[in-house]
């Protein structure tokens, strides 16, 4: 157990899905050709200026509402002032005094407990252009200037590296339910710089550093975990931290300081003179308040409790929001829950997985299993017309040709009907008369035959039998 | 006197070379548009030449701002209020030269010509919409289009004995228009009758998408009775006081009531005024670094070393000072010194006019404390002339309407006074304007070029 306690903080960088730029109308698609979805005004030029996109400040608000913030009644737009060649006019558009969302906070699952983190503060900017280095020269790629960019700051609450990877996934996942980001922190559409510091028991907040370029979440631990050991060595043997960022070298798994004059900056932000304030009104907050849907966390939590579901069951069922709403709709529609978890994380994954189909496609166009259809396999099942086996070859055969089971089913004549019980029974008649040995062989007490028989049966039905009704009338035609 | 129609030219060529040759002697071009052609759009002004203060972009033209930074940049699109003339059939015929980024009253800043006064070469055509004042008061245009961020089209409208009108803020839109204290300025006129003035208003006002700081004009009652006259020593030249008395008396002729009033805060609002335009500007200029914009340092080594010498080679010493003083206010720590004390500043100078307004319906103050002065004169230096600005930059902080009308020759030089109004009383302002013109009637500038 170390002497120290840690705080650690985190700034996240979410790409809001809007359409156009926040200030031109240019297409948000950064990784098209290089430079090609820019105009004068995210180029900065001379004489332009910009005009907010309102469905970027919707989804800034949506989200501030989602992680209980105060909601800004006047939004402010300041320029943070600094020269750097990806900023067109190197000035960035953010917030300072008033951004739209300020005290939130965010419960997620870490451990085996539900833990809380505060945020200190959500705001909007405008995403700088991006530099790219080839040999001794180095390029601008201005497609991601002007794309919209959210920054959420926590209060420096996390006390260890591992609840700073969960709450990562846990915020991950909670803005792809809201659909505001697609979370990708690869692509670096959710990027992540984290500040960690240490000081004894009770002194309160120690010297931090910041660690950049962390590019996931399992890194944000490591480079955590990394930088914590290295502050408490410097601590342990008297010295002093230095406030400085620092930058994670995955390669080697260590940070390492940026050693520039960062440190330095005076931003010397002031209101934006060419937007006015933000005041959302009445019916903005209507749609930001019909906006909101229930969180993963609480989502699983009710799946589990409402619907009975294994705790592995509904975290798979929720990990996103379309398959939760696929589950619900699905349930609605009358199949039993269990059921349908067990077949969505079984038989359908399998068909997804086959089909290079993303669990974000369940319930969309791009994929052939509709809720409805699924709900009608379940019916089809549960009404003893078809068995499992076939079911599950009725679920492929829909990927395949797009077809509901009903159809599937008949077209295939796999129907099996409790009115042809009496033919059943007539069926397995023949074949015990047929094999006198083994039905001998079951009466004298070895039952490993009984399979001989089912499969005499199915290949007389073509598969259409059950096999549980086969079995059954084995043991009435032969012990009855 | 020559009516709008008058520069109606179906040669439009051959008017521009006329042009062309008229403007040896005054400068007032930076650049001539050899592509020029008449319109065949009807309406009042199609195919009439106007120029456009070079700080506003015109598509296919240099964009310079008077600067060596922007010497060779060529602006891609059109301003709004190029745009909207465009469509009523008027036809751009020039750049016309200005103070570097806007920034003086003499265009003596201009890093790219020289401008003399149509009524006296030896003298400055005043600034920084200076290029367009001398441009119209010359008769090469009936008007252009200037930019006002704290007296820029009013008193070189005064200098060059022109109409200049600075609008409410945000009635035109400022898309196009090259940034220097974006808070404060607007696009405006300079034109050499009130009725010109009034249908390129009509023509270029209204909120525009490109701008949000824009605004739908709203008028407000055209009517005035009482006008307010600023008493007690002004520190005025005697021709300016002269031309003030004059203009008074012509208003009590009409049977106006003229009341006199003070406005203390004139004196903070010079102060105030330069620290907001200085911060502004120092961001509003940071993009000519060399990397994209602006003139790029050829013996730079690394991006930093290429953003200090492309700035200290591109910049005229005016705009450094500018930059430096708004970069030193807005520093963390200093700006509830500066900066937000300005802002407190601006808010009682509004104040102070809307309880002016309540006794008065239009304000008439000078527009400078002298006429037109000779180049490099050594008695206003760079800091007296920013004092000097104390009667133009008040309409700014408040966002006020405010015309300078040319009111008399005085000595051979002509002296305006500017008419102020509550916002959206443009034509309030216009009418009493044409009233004082009956009284008394703007005299032509010697050598005025005649219309073909
Ligand atoms: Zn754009």
């Amino acid at each position: 157990m170390s002497k120290y306690d840690t705080f650690i903080g985190l700034e996240i960088h979410i790409q809001l899905l809007t359409e156009t730029k926040i200030f031109c109308n240019c297409k948000s698609n950064f990784g098209d050709e290089p430079n090609s979805n820019v105009c004068p005004v995210c180029l900065g030029y001379p004489g332009v200026l910009p005009a907010l996109n309102e469905e970027a400040v919707k989804l800034s608000y949506i989200v501030c509402r989602a992680m209980n913030c105060d909601l800004a009644k006047e939004g402010v737009f300041e320029r943070k002032n600094y020269f750097y060649p990806d900023l067109t006019k190197n000035y960035q558009i953010s917030q300072f005094e008033k951004p739209f969302g300020r005290n939130g906070y965010f419960e997620y699952e870490s451990g085996d407990e539900i833990k809380k983190i505060r945020f200190h503060e959500i705001h909007l900017e405008e995403d700088a252009g991006k530099m790219i280095h080839e040999g001794d020269r180095s390029y601008c790629d201005y497609n991601r200037a002007g794309t919209c960019l959210l920054e959420i700051v926590t209060e420096p609450e996390f006390k260890e590296p591992q609840e700073a990877e969960d709450f990562l996934q846990a915020f991950r996942r909670a803005v792809r339910h809201l659909g505001v980001c697609d979370g990708n922190m690869d692509e670096g559409s959710m990027r992540c710089d984290a500040n960690i510091s240490l000081n004894l028991p009770g002194k309160g907040l120690g010297t931090k550093a910041e660690v950049k370029n962390v590019n996931s979440s399992r890194f944000v631990k490591k480079a955590l975990q990394y930088e914590r050991k290295r502050q408490e060595k410097i601590l342990k043997s008297g010295g002093t931290v230095i406030q400085e960022t620092r930058l994670w070298d995955e390669q080697r798994s260590v940070t390492e300081s940026m050693r520039t004059k960062e440190q330095a900056h005076d931003y010397r932000y002031f209101p934006e003179p060419d937007l006015p304030p933000f005041r959302p009104d009445e019916a903005f907050l209507q749609i930001v308040e019909e906006a909101q849907i229930e969180l993963p966390l609480a989502r699983k939590q009710r799946f589990m409790e409402q619907y009975k579901l294994t705790e592995v069951q509904a975290e798979w069922v929720c990990e996103e929001k379309q398959s939760a709403d696929f589950f619900e709709k699905v349930v609605s529609l009358g199949a039993d829950a269990v059921t349908t978890a067990k077949w969505l994380m079984g038989n359908i994954a399998k068909e997804l997985n086959a089909r290079n189909i993303a669990k974000t496609d369940l319930g969309t166009d791009s994929c052939q299993l509709t809720e409805k259809r699924l709900a009608e396999l379940f019916d089809l099942l549960s009404n003893n017309k078809i068995h499992a086996k076939i079911a599950v070859q009725t679920l492929q055969i829909i990927f395949d040709e797009d077809k509901n089971p009903t159809n599937i089913v008949k077209e295939n004549g796999w129907e099996q009907s409790a009115e042809d019980e009496g033919e059943l029974e007539n069926i397995v008649k023949q074949i015990l008369a047929d094999n006198p040995k083994v039905v001998e062989q079951i009466k004298g007490g070895d039952q490993k035959p009984r399979g001989f028989i089912v499969g005499k049966v199915m290949a007389a039905t073509k598969g259409t039998a059950n096999p549980q009704s086969v079995q059954a009338l084995i043991t009435k035609l032969i012990e009855g | 006197m020559k009516k709008i129609k008058d520069y109606q030219s179906k040669d439009v060529q051959s008017y521009l070379s006329q042009v062309k040759d008229n403007d040896k002697d005054i400068g007032a071009f930076l650049e001539f548009n050899d592509s020029a052609e008449a319109s065949d759009i009807e309406g009042t002004l199609s195919s009439v030449p106007f120029g456009v203060k070079d700080n506003i972009a015109v598509e296919g033209m240099h964009l310079t701002c008077g600067s060596k930074m922007l010497e060779n940049f060529v602006s891609p699109y059109d301003a709004t209020a190029v745009k909207k003339l465009k469509e009523a059939g008027a036809i751009c015929l020039g750049k016309t030269n200005l103070d570097e980024f806007g920034m003086g009253s003499s265009t003596d800043n201009s890093a790219l010509g020289v401008t003399n006064n149509p009524w006296d070469t030896s003298r400055v055509c005043g600034g920084s919409s200076g290029g367009s004042a001398a441009a119209v008061a010359a008769g090469m245009v009936p008007f252009a289009l200037g930019t006002d961020t704290g007296g820029s089209i009013r008193q070189p409208a005064s200098f060059c004995g022109v109409y200049g009108l600075k609008p409410t803020y945000g009635v035109v839109s400022r898309f196009g228009l090259v940034a220097y204290a974006s808070s404060l300025e607007v696009c405006g006129i300079l034109a050499d009758s009130v009725d010109t003035t009034r249908t390129v208003f009509e023509t270029i006002k209204g909120k525009d998408v490109n701008d949000q700081t824009s605004i739908d004009h709203i008028p407000a009652s055209p009517e005035a009775k009482t006008i307010a006259v600023l008493s007690g020593d002004l520190g005025l030249s005697p021709e300016v006081e002269a031309a003030y008395k004059k203009a008074a008396e012509a208003y009590k002729e009409k049977g106006f009531s003229i009341i006199e009033t003070t406005l203390p805060m004139l004196d903070y609002g010079i102060a105030a005024y330069y620290t907001i335009a200085m911060g502004e500007a120092s961001a509003n200029l940071a993009r000519y670094n060399g990397v994209r914009y602006g003139h790029r340092s050829k013996d730079a080594s690394n991006f930093e070393d290429l953003v200090q010498k492309s700035r200290d080679e591109g910049f005229g010493d005016e705009v450094k000072l500018r930059i430096l003083l708004g970069t030193y206010v807005l520093r963390s720590g200093f700006q509830d010194q500066y900066y937000t004390r300005a802002q407190k500043i601006r808010t009682a100078v509004r104040n102070e006019f809307d309880s002016v307004f309540e006794k008065a319906d239009l304000i008439m103050l000078p527009a400078f404390p002298t006429q037109a002065f000779v180049h490099g004169d050594s008695s206003l230096d760079q800091f007296q002339q920013k004092l000097a600005d104390k009667f133009t930059v008040a309409a700014n902080l408040a966002g006020v309407p405010s015309m300078s009308v040319p009111v008399s020759v005085e000595n051979g030089l002509p002296v305006g006074m500017q008419l102020m109004g509550p916002v959206f009383s443009e034509e309030r302002i216009f009418r009493a304007a044409e009233v004082l013109a009956e009284v008394l009637p703007p005299a032509a500038c010697p050598g005025k070029m005649e219309v073909c």
